[in-house]
């Protein structure tokens, strides 16, 4: 495959990072473009860090989960609960829907401490409580988005408007991808709808498309255009390939056009993924206990499905994998958005499978070698949700200034607590992390220095972690 | 050459000898901007040590430079520090660069200004040996290039080839098959008339002006604004001058007694996106979207980064923090304001109205501050509009508005502007610019390899009011891009990105021809100009968007198969088949795609129906026009790729026809799918109804409102207890009112089941159709097939998912539904459902005839897939 690839492959691509490298670095590259020819910009690279992660799964829950009914007890907050929000808290304050004065809220769950590390559970989550000995838990997330899509493209892309390269995107720019017949970087979505940010959650950006994330889907073509037309079997497909590679051979040696020979092999990898792409997409394959471990039923889409998928696809050697899951926007509108009502089964709907992610990584030892990532685009509010007057239903605004995430696997330190917030969860009490010191952390992990690792751009050197020196590595979390 | 292909610094290092005078532009400013600017340069915030070597007098002035004594120049000094040397990041600078900044500054240490902010003068064009090959004024500064460098030019293509090359360049689209006997000029001047030419010169446009047929961000609502997409057609059509299209797209409302087609030009700047998503501040998108107009205005027009300023001051190019505040006051008087209703409209029929700019009347205009670091809430010291000072002045005549802004951008004295435009039509004809970094003209981009050639095409450009067909004529008539591009190993060694055009040039279609010449070489593209945006065939369930309950219904007759541009562009949802061939998605302007090659493009090629539609249809014309056997594989060769093929290349593709014959000899099943394939795709005249809504008679379920448990939806439940009514369900004060609730349901959730019988072999492509306001999930014999959104206004149909599908078995069935309730406030809940399915095609008849054809389908699949297909060359 490789060497299939090698041959001046996807050369134009190429050619692209060198003219745009330009300039200063253009002498360091001459020889290289002189000597060997424009190669496979998916092949793996070596990072200029020490990597502690090969490959990374990103859980984002989308629409953002409460941290204060899973990962953040506050039984100060109980005692205010029904009582008016103080002023201060309120002043200068831009929400996204929370009007006049609302009154605070306590969460109608139960928290217990859990493993060595003692960690703060609610009993939504049973299974994770079983798994935070391997947990990286940071109770100190801030952001400075409070709508959804611009909040998520910041988390992805580092930039609140479009057009900027998604993480998994600069992760496969770095350091390529482990195997040939597989997309590099792969999303898979869950609860019904893809995120509010779109497409562009998982885009290239500037950076060539190639690098884009590929959508597998779990029903349907598990890859657009994957399956051949009805009525074109796969001997005829062979057939028609075999044709093709004669015919472009001919024009290749009239034209002399190295971008052909790239054409013929992209063919045939098209080809292998036909094959490729369905079985690791196939999890019927897995035993029945792995299976039941995460709670995957083939056919469905479901989180947990795509958790198995996860662990399927860094077991292959995919770079980046990206999950969206939606539902957590509970807003307390309706009861399909009550904390009460619509959080538990939400809660349910990924605590065994995101669990089963980081027991079944364990077991076959790529935990250590996996970064995992769950969190949602920001938090939400300790003040219940006034939109829909006092209605029956319970929820919450959206919080940008405080919130949980975890992190388990690749490097990161294990049974670790971080960060806390005030009495009542409103703002930051010890050790802030903002988003852009998450984005360092992942490229450091993955070996990648956040700070220079760049692409030039519109006049600058764009970064994931942006134009500024905000973001920093945060030692404090890595093992 | 290399010194132009791969930089000044290794051209330094190759090729300087000791005494010659340094270049400041092409050797000295590049290294300056890379590796001393960002902290020594224009932003006063970011600069250290209060010194700029970016401008002579900031260097001088305290002594870090002394003009013509490097020895006494403490930046050297600086650099050459043995512990702590400058710059402090980055590799120290090599032996080669210092001694080049040495020799600088012993020279004298002169700066000139960076070459493309200086007004460009009309060179004259050079003499050359190779005068016979020159057919244009281009043609001189090419072959006095190629000269130098000791390469002679390609032989001109054939006919046949250059045919293709320009019709795919001019409209997008091969030439039509009696276009080939015109002589070339003739040619050239046909296609410039044709209307294909402005679908093809308007999708360029529509890049820049990153359309998009929705608003953007979450919700992604639909907006009308194809109007603006139709005037850039006609724009490009009546050739209308480059200066009038300009000035029209930024302020044609502004201009004297504005015509509606002036008015709908200022959707140029309309494409911003608005964020209709809940909780949002409608100011801070008001203010993106003006950040937005500054930053697209600067690179469409001048190649400037702009945006770079919004924070702090350009670290490289001459613009202030305080500068982009005063451009940013030009675009601050218009009326929209990011809200969900897209205002202000203008009226166009009785259900059309499209988004334009219209400025606020003077009580309502907006003070604009400079935004600290760029942040909407932190407003700092008010400023006025104004352009950068580093540019030429407004012309005295010009108003301080939109208006004055746009004559500034067209003004003669502006140095960018035609440079900049005219390198952008070159570019697309020749795969890459004069300038490569077509967005960006500034120090940080790339430089010319022709920098005569492109001021002259500059000149030519405005000196000929702003012509557009003519710079496009005159380019394509030069011998230059007439050649053949076919590359020798010494070519390919010594310029391998043909950067001198010893070839012609050779590269990837965009995504838009790639489909557009399938289907025209088919007879299948639809020459329907104008109008609503289609939706052609695309998989299923690539709409799945938050909040939006909108859907891809598609197009009937000729609307499937129109030119790319008409098709749907929703921005969260793009059209995957263009995404994957580097189409953008119009959410932020696109100054240039970066063409890919990659294994997706193999698949959409390969296996896209729409792909096979053109393959059935072509092979079908193939054989009526061909007559069999290698007749019909040179006919069908020729069809779609309008050079005859070689013997080589018939004896393939017949060699093809044959072993597909033989794979299919005993499959009619195959046979029938490939020669029936758009009736099988689109499933026309095969609909059945498995179960009825009530829009006819409504089937029968049995229901209940208490939870069944777990196994409610299996084949095997007994559901004999639950009470059994036809027709929808619902309660409420406001149900639809054409839409009759004979079953009262007023409860949180219900449960429903019916039985169906289907026959063998059973039908396919299931679908739920639904009206509802309701969470509806839909089972088959216990298997989940559709969990559908909610909140539609009519019937829409929800494909059932591959594993339900496989659930229905010949004899009985048991179709499920759960419904619950979303808004306890609402004012009514309903649901009204009914099942659809297709009749599978009937008929496979095998017989000499259709395997024959069959198998040519499959040889055209293989022929759109060929790399001189999907390549102009």
């Amino acid at each position: 495959m490789n060497a299939l690839l090698t041959q001046r492959a996807l050369a134009d691509t190429r050619r692209h990072f060198l003219s745009q490298c330009g300039l200063g670095l253009a002498g360091m590259f001459l020889g290289e473009l002189q000597g060997a020819g424009a190669e496979n910009p998916l092949k793996p690279k070596k990072p200029s860090l020490e990597a502690k992660a090969k490959s990374v799964i990103y859980l984002h829950m989308a629409g953002s989960p409460s941290q204060l009914e899973l990962f953040d007890f506050k039984p100060e907050l109980l005692k205010y609960s029904g009582k008016p929000c103080p002023d201060e808290l309120l002043r200068g304050k831009r929400f996204a829907f929370i009007k006049g004065v609302p009154k605070m809220l306590g969460t109608p769950y139960k928290f217990a401490q859990y493993g060595q590390s003692g960690a703060s559970i609610s009993e939504l989550l049973p299974h994770f409580s079983k798994v935070v000995d391997d947990v990286t838990i940071v109770r100190s997330m801030n952001t400075d988005q409070f709508n959804h899509a611009p909040a998520q493209l910041f988390v992805h892309t580092g930039s609140p408007r479009f057009g900027a390269a998604s993480m998994g995107a600069w992760a496969t720019y770095g350091l390529g991808s482990e195997n040939q017949d597989l997309p590099g970087f792969v999303v898979l979505t869950s609860g019904g709808n893809n995120p509010d940010g779109g497409k562009s959650l998982w885009g290239s950006g500037f950076l060539p498309s190639v690098y884009q994330g590929v959508q597998c889907r779990t029903s349907g073509d598990p890859v657009l255009y994957l399956s051949n037309p009805e009525g074109m079997t796969r001997s005829l497909r062979r057939k028609t390939l075999d044709a093709l590679h004669d015919l472009n051979g001919l024009q290749q040696k009239e034209s002399g056009d190295p971008e052909t020979e790239a054409r013929i092999a992209q063919y045939e990898l098209a080809y292998r993924m036909q094959i490729s792409v369905p079985q690791v997409m196939d999890i019927s394959k897995e035993s029945e206990a792995t299976r039941a471990l995460y709670g995957a039923q083939p056919g469905e889409t479901s989180f947990a499905n795509n958790c198995l998928l996860a662990r399927r696809l860094v077991e292959s050697g995919v770079r980046f994998v990206q999950l969206f899951h939606w539902g957590w926007d509970h807003h307390g509108n309706s009861r399909r958005e009550d904390i009460r009502y619509a959080l538990q089964p939400q809660a349910a709907s990924v605590d065994r499978s995101m669990s089963a992610l980081i027991t079944d990584l364990k077991q076959r030892g790529l935990l250590d070698q996996t970064l995992i990532v769950w969190g949602g685009e920001f938090g939400r509010t300790p003040m219940q949700e006034n939109r829909a007057g006092s209605g029956p239903y319970m929820g919450r605004d959206h919080h940008p200034y405080a919130y949980t995430m975890w992190m388990a696997g690749g490097g990161m330190k294990k049974g670790l607590n971080f960060g806390s917030t005030d009495e009542i969860g409103y703002y930051i009490a010890e050790n802030p992390v903002s988003v852009r010191d998450l984005q360092a952390t992942i490229l450091h992990q993955l070996g990648l220095d956040p700070h220079r690792f760049s692409y030039p751009y519109l006049g600058l050197n764009q970064r994931l972690i942006g134009p500024t020196d905000e973001g920093h590595v945060r030692k404090e979390l890595l093992a | 050459m290399k010194r132009w292909l791969f930089g000044p610094l290794c051209a330094s290092v190759l090729a300087a000898a000791e005494s010659a005078p340094v270049d400041f532009q092409r050797e000295v400013r590049p290294l300056l901007s890379k590796r001393c600017v960002s902290c020594h340069g224009p932003d006063e915030h970011a600069r250290q040590a209060g010194l700029r070597l970016d401008t002579f007098e900031g260097a001088t002035a305290r002594g870090a430079i002394t003009p013509g004594n490097s020895a006494g120049s403490r930046m050297v000094a600086r650099i050459n520090h043995p512990k702590t040397p400058m710059p402090p990041t980055g590799p120290r600078l090599s032996p080669e660069e210092v001694t080049l900044l040495a020799r600088w500054i012993d020279q004298g240490a002169r700066y000139t200004r960076h070459w493309s902010f200086e007004k460009p003068v009309r060179p004259a064009p050079p003499a050359v040996k190779n005068e016979a090959w020159v057919k244009n004024p281009i043609d001189r500064f090419v072959v006095a290039r190629l000269e130098k460098e000791n390469l002679a030019p390609a032989p001109e293509a054939d006919r046949y080839v250059l045919a293709r090359r320009v019709a795919l360049d001019l409209t997008g689209v091969p030439p039509e098959p009696e276009q080939l006997q015109l002589p070339y000029e003739k040619l050239v001047d046909e296609l410039l008339k044709s209307p294909r030419y402005g679908e093809r010169w308007a999708k360029i446009w529509l890049d820049l002006a990153r359309y998009a047929d929705t608003q953007g961000y979450e919700k992604d609502d639909r907006r009308v604004i194809w109007p603006y997409r139709d005037w850039v057609i006609r724009a490009f059509n009546d050739n209308l001058p480059f200066d009038r299209f300009t000035i029209l797209q930024l302020a044609g409302d502004l201009t004297p007694d504005p015509a509606v087609d002036d008015l709908i030009a200022t959707g140029f700047h309309r494409n911003t996106m608005t964020n209709t998503e809940g909780g949002t501040d409608d100011e801070e998108f008001r203010d993106s979207a003006i950040r937005d107009r500054i930053a697209v205005t600067g690179q469409v027009w001048m190649g400037l980064s702009v945006g770079c300023a919004q924070c702090h001051t350009h670290k490289y190019d001459p613009i202030t923090h305080k500068e982009f505040y005063q451009l940013y006051a030009f675009l601050n008087q218009t009326a929209d304001n990011d809200h969900p209703s897209d205002q202000p409209l203008l009226k166009l029929t009785a259900d059309t109205s499209t988004l334009i700019m219209r400025e606020l009347p003077m009580e309502k205009r907006r003070q604009t501050r400079i935004y600290d670091r760029g942040n909407f809430l932190t407003p700092g010291a008010p400023v006025d509009a104004a352009t950068p000072e580093a540019f030429p002045p407004m012309p005295v005549s010009a108003p301080t508005n939109r208006l004055g802004l746009a004559q500034w951008i067209m003004s003669p004295e502006n140095p960018l502007t035609a440079r900049v435009t005219a390198n952008r039509f070159w570019a697309r004809l020749f795969g890459k610019g004069i300038v490569e970094s077509e967005e960006d003209f500034g120090t940080q981009g790339t430089p010319p390899t022709h920098p005569e050639l492109l001021d002259w095409l500059a000149t030519e450009f405005a000196g000929n009011k702003w012509d557009v067909k003519a710079l496009l004529k005159t380019i394509v008539m030069s011998s230059t891009y007439r050649q053949a591009s076919n590359a020798t190993p010494e070519l390919l060694t010594k310029d391998p990105q043909n950067r001198l055009y010893a070839r012609g040039p050779r590269f990837r279609l965009d995504a838009e021809a790639v489909r557009d010449q399938a289907l025209a070489v088919a007879g299948l593209l639809s020459k329907k100009m104008y109008g609503p945006p289609v939706m052609p065939w695309q998989p299923e369930g690539v709409w799945l968007v938050v909040y939006n309950g909108d859907r891809w219904d598609i197009s009937k007759g000729e609307d499937r198969y129109r030119r790319a541009l008409y098709t749907f562009m929703r921005r969260s949802s793009p059209y995957p088949s263009m995404t994957n061939y580097d189409a953008p998605t119009g959410e932020v302007c696109t100054a240039r795609r970066i063409r890919t090659n990659t294994p997706l493009q193999a698949l959409t090629s390969l296996n896209d129906p729409v792909s096979m539609e053109a393959a059935e249809r072509l092979a079908a014309r193939a054989i009526t026009e061909g007559g069999g056997g290698s007749k019909t594989a040179e006919r069908l060769f020729q069809m779609a790729l309008v050079r005859p093929p070689s013997k080589a290349e018939t004896e393939r593709l017949a060699a093809l026809h044959k072993q597909a014959k033989s794979e299919l000899k005993s499959d009619a099943g195959s046979v029938n799918k490939l020669l029936r394939f758009s009736e099988n795709l689109y499933g026309e005249n095969r609909e059945i109804t498995i179960i009825a809504d009530s829009r006819t008679q409504a089937a029968t379920w049995r229901y209940v409102s208490a939870d069944p448990g777990a196994t409610w939806a299996g084949a095997d439940f007994d559901d004999k207890s639950w009470p059994s009514a036809a027709g929808a369900f619902g309660s409420g004060k406001k149900p639809p009112s054409d839409l009759k609730l004979p079953v009262k349901w007023d409860s949180e959730q219900l449960w429903l089941r019916t039985e169906v019988t289907l026959a063998s072999p059973l039908p396919e492509r299931f679908r739920l159709a639904v009206r509802a306001n309701v969470q509806v999930e839909l089972y088959v014999n216990g298997v989940q097939g559709v969990a559908a959104p909610w909140e539609r206004a009519g019937y829409y149909d929800y494909a059932l998912s591959p594993g339900a599908a496989a659930a229905f078995k010949p004899g009985r069935n048991v179709v499920a539904v759960k419904l619950a309730r979303n808004h306890a406030e609402a004012s009514a809940q309903f649901f009204d459902g009914g099942l659809y399915a297709n009749r599978p095609l009937d008929g496979a008849k095998l017989t000499a005839q259709s395997l024959d054809h069959a198998a040519w389908v499959v040889v055209a699949n293989t022929v759109l897939n060929l790399d001189e297909m999907v390549t102009k060359r």
